[in-house]
């Protein structure tokens, strides 16, 4: 086929204006989006109403159809565990079994605890949930990652709260609709915490890495800290994400740090808990929804 | 034959009302897909309202006035998260190359398609990382090369979407 002759509308003067003066208005158009771009990555808080908006526009389809396959997924699992339900009844029973002893045990300890607290007199801060939510989407197509929190600022979602799940933490909240907020995942590579190896207390430094894992270094140079296995918890340090969050596992060492992988998978994580930032001063004074 | 013509369903087809805008509806719906319930690990889904907005340029110069790609970019640049300003840019530039690739090709067809289209995806990914990496988040090649790879394999899907719309809209 030959190539279109591009457009050439004729000899009438006003498709030639018409086409003129659509393309001084498509350089117009490029010259405003380089603008807006611009704007974005300088002070990205500007566009916090209209990112909103937007959020509350697509989030009656995105919460309905994240029902949907919920419901399918379920009917698909379910019939998955009728198939092996007699070895899973004889799994769960020992498991049962074992956990009930290690709760017994560990009821113990925290009667231990309050004890051993009450004598010191600290005084033990409630920290409640903000809101409960579920993750109903994520930037799939991006190579960001983010996901969607099926709450907002009416359940009293702000910007910069942390979000966990039930497994670890998941990320902190960078935009809020009225009914649904983006979550900046913790796999995401503009998203740093604070954390420490459980096993010691190794000061580390988790950051995303944009595929589902997370890069983790120690504080000091030196000898490698880490083993396979090894579950990193926040430090708490910042004061964006509450102390003892469990935040990965690591499953493979490189030279000077290693790789872990979420705890919480957004993918698999049923429920989401929005919480306050662990010390309020620290979402005041720094701005931290500016980094994304 | 003219028995048969009647028979048939060829009378009285015409275009569609609001063929002029459907192209551009499409393309706003494919930015709307995003709303998916997909929560991926890795982000290597085609961006389909690209894959939409280029498969319609290779196919009509006059699909929608050059202008319209920069409100269309900044619909999904609302709708997917991305940055604001980044697909209205993306997609206005691609308008203007196109019409230089209009001017300069001798020749069309389905591979020079595919590589101009190729081409332009592989352009958009990098724009990509280069905003991301503005933004504080940059992006390691061995995540972004299978996300382009991707998209250019998944073209010829859009482009045939784009055709089977377009005949519909014109009623052939």
């Amino acid at each position: 086929m030959a190539a279109p002759a591009g457009a050439r509308p004729g000899w009438s003067r006003r498709a030639q204006y018409s086409l003129f003066f659509g393309f001084l208005a498509a350089v117009a158009g490029l010259i405003v989006g380089l603008i807006l771009l611009g704007l974005s990555i300088v002070s990205p808080s500007s566009y916090q109403v209209v990112r909103g908006v937007a959020l509350d526009v697509m989030s009656p389809a995105t919460v309905a159809l994240s029902d949907v396959t919920a419901t399918a997924g379920g009917l698909v699992s379910g019939a998955g565990n009728y198939w092996d339900a007699a070895e899973q009844n004889a799994g769960l029973k020992a498991q049962n079994a074992q956990m009930r002893r290690e709760i017994v045990k560990a009821n113990a300890v925290l009667q231990e605890n309050r004890q051993l607290k009450a004598a010191l007199r600290l005084r033990e801060e409630r920290r409640e949930a903000v809101a409960t939510g579920r993750i109903v989407g994520s930037s799939f197509q991006s190579p960001r990652r983010f996901a969607i929190l099926s709450v907002g600022t009416s359940d009293g979602v702000q910007i910069g709260m942390p979000v966990r799940a039930a497994d670890g933490l998941v990320g902190r909240v960078i935009d809020t609709g009225s009914g649904t907020s983006r979550v900046l995942l913790v796999s995401d590579r503009a998203n740093v915490v604070p954390a420490r190896i459980m096993r010691g207390g190794v000061p580390v430094i988790s950051t995303g890495r944009g595929d589902g894992t997370v890069d983790i270094r120690p504080l000091e140079v030196g000898r490698n800290p880490f083993k396979r296995g090894d579950i990193i918890v926040t430090s708490g340090t910042g004061g964006l994400y509450p102390p003892l969050v469990p935040v990965a596992r690591v499953i493979r060492l490189d030279d000077d740090g290693a790789i872990g992988l979420p705890l919480a998978d957004p993918s698999e994580a049923s429920f989401a808990l929005v919480e306050p930032p662990y010390e309020p001063a620290a979402a005041a004074d720094a701005p931290l929804p500016e980094r994304r | 034959m003219v028995r048969t013509a009647l028979a048939g369903k060829a009378l009285n087809r015409g275009p569609v009302r609001g063929a002029t805008y459907w192209p551009a509806f499409s393309v706003a719906a494919a930015s709307l897909l995003s709303a998916l319930p997909i929560v991926s690990l890795s982000g290597w889904w085609p961006s389909f309202g690209l894959l939409t907005f280029i498969a319609w340029r290779m196919l009509r110069a006059d699909a929608w006035p050059a202008w319209w790609a920069a409100p269309l970019g900044l619909f999904n640049d609302l709708m997917t998260g991305a940055p604001i300003g980044m697909s209205m840019a993306l997609w206005t530039a691609i308008m203007l190359v196109m019409d230089l690739v209009d001017r300069r090709t001798q020749w069309r067809d389905y591979w020079i398609e595919w590589a101009v289209a190729s081409l332009l995806i592989a352009a958009s990914a990098w724009v990509e990382a280069e905003v991301a990496s503005l933004n504080g988040a940059p992006v390691r090649s061995a995540m972004a090369m299978p996300a382009a790879l991707i998209e250019i394999l998944t073209f010829p899907l859009a482009a045939f979407v784009a055709i089977r719309i377009d005949r519909w809209r014109l009623g052939r």
